[in-house]
């Protein structure tokens, strides 16, 4: 078992790498991995709700982020910072996840075994 | 000697991400290190085609990995599902999705996910390019 | 001690900005690919003077830039049996 920890740092909607970041989180999770996930820059915007990634030709893959916690990955943070800069408050979340600051999320990336950004 | 994981999110052109893995690759093994496998994920599934035709002056990326592949009895193994999106199919892809021809060498396997989760357990480093 | 493999353009992409938000004093940062021309900025040069870095000399030899780059102690120039060390030196590698 290692410790994995997942960070999203693009945008939903305009690439893939998140989705594909996300299918690897989950199935790194159902191998019996400890995953954690991270949301950092304009990945923040993930956490909205009513998105409709459908009208511009992408899969709504967003949904699948309620089931983190049904995948075991218990631990969900979102940059502080980038939160702020892009106008979303924790109030706003469509899924679990907290708030975290750099040295929050500084300690999570020492702490894993391996870190991969998507 | 330590044993290494190579992920490869790099499309085949347009990028040097994967020229880089590749050099990377044969330090690790001409260093006595070992790798457990070079996995193909996103972009980087592109390398896999066995349609790319570089110009004669230029550098056959593809061809190099299927060199080194077999000089070092390596394991090149594609992520399924982002080669499918990205129009990469072995022959049982091709069969299995109704089209008429595939393009996928037969020096890379078409793998799942789970096999890059084993290979990073298994691993000692796990390298992204 | 993690070594960060930036591998993009600072004017392009924010993977650079994003790895120096959660980096360890500690940590080193290989540039590779484009992430090497922001040394020659001397904003960026000032940025990253505290930081242990990296730089593969096939990268720097393909953009002419042997005798651009600035003098500094804390850049390395390597190649990629000591990219492969160096990844040995730390405890993980987090490509951004």
């Amino acid at each position: 078992m290692k410790k994995i920890c997942v960070i999203f740092r693009h945008s939903p909607t305009g690439n893939t790498s998140s989705r594909e970041g996300l299918d690897f989180a989950m199935l790194s999770a159902s191998f019996e991995q400890e995953v954690s996930v991270v949301f950092t820059d304009e990945a923040v915007l993930h956490l909205l709700a009513g998105q409709q990634p459908e009208l511009v030709g992408s899969k709504d893959y967003l949904s699948t982020f309620k089931a983190l916690s049904l995948y075991d990955i218990e631990t969900v943070l979102v940059c502080h910072d980038s939160a702020k800069r892009f106008g979303i408050a924790s109030s706003e979340f469509n899924f679990e996840a907290e708030l975290a600051s750099a040295t929050q999320i500084q300690q999570l990336i020492q702490d894993a075994n391996e870190v991969v950004v998507y | 000697m330590n044993k290494f994981i190579i992920q490869v999110n790099g499309t085949v052109y347009g990028s040097t991400a994967s020229f880089r893995a590749l050099r990377f690759t044969e330090s690790v093994l001409s260093l006595g290190h070992q790798v457990s496998s070079i996995f193909f994920y996103q972009d980087g599934v592109t390398n896999s085609s066995a349609l790319i035709c570089p110009a004669s002056d230029e550098h056959d990326l593809h061809r190099a990995w299927e060199r080194l592949a077999k000089e070092h009895n390596l394991k090149l193994v594609n992520c399924v599902s982002a080669a499918l999106r990205r129009g990469v199919l072995s022959e049982q892809d091709a069969q299995e999705n109704n089209k008429t021809s595939a393009n996928a060498s037969n020096h890379f396997v078409m793998g799942g996910l789970g096999e890059l989760v084993t290979g990073i357990e298994e691993s000692d480093r796990l390298i992204c390019f | 001690m993690i070594l960060h493999q930036v591998q993009t353009s600072a004017t392009v992409d924010n993977a650079l900005n994003c790895c120096l938000r959660y980096i360890d004093d500690s940590d080193s940062i290989l540039l590779t690919d484009d992430a090497l021309n922001c040394l020659l900025d001397k904003q960026w040069q000032q940025r990253l003077s505290n930081y242990k870095l990296y730089v593969l000399i096939e990268d720097i030899e393909a953009r002419g830039l042997s005798h651009r780059l600035p003098q500094s102690t804390n850049i390395s120039i390597i190649d990629y049996d000591q990219f492969v060390l160096a990844t040995l030196q730390h405890t993980k590698v987090i490509t951004w």
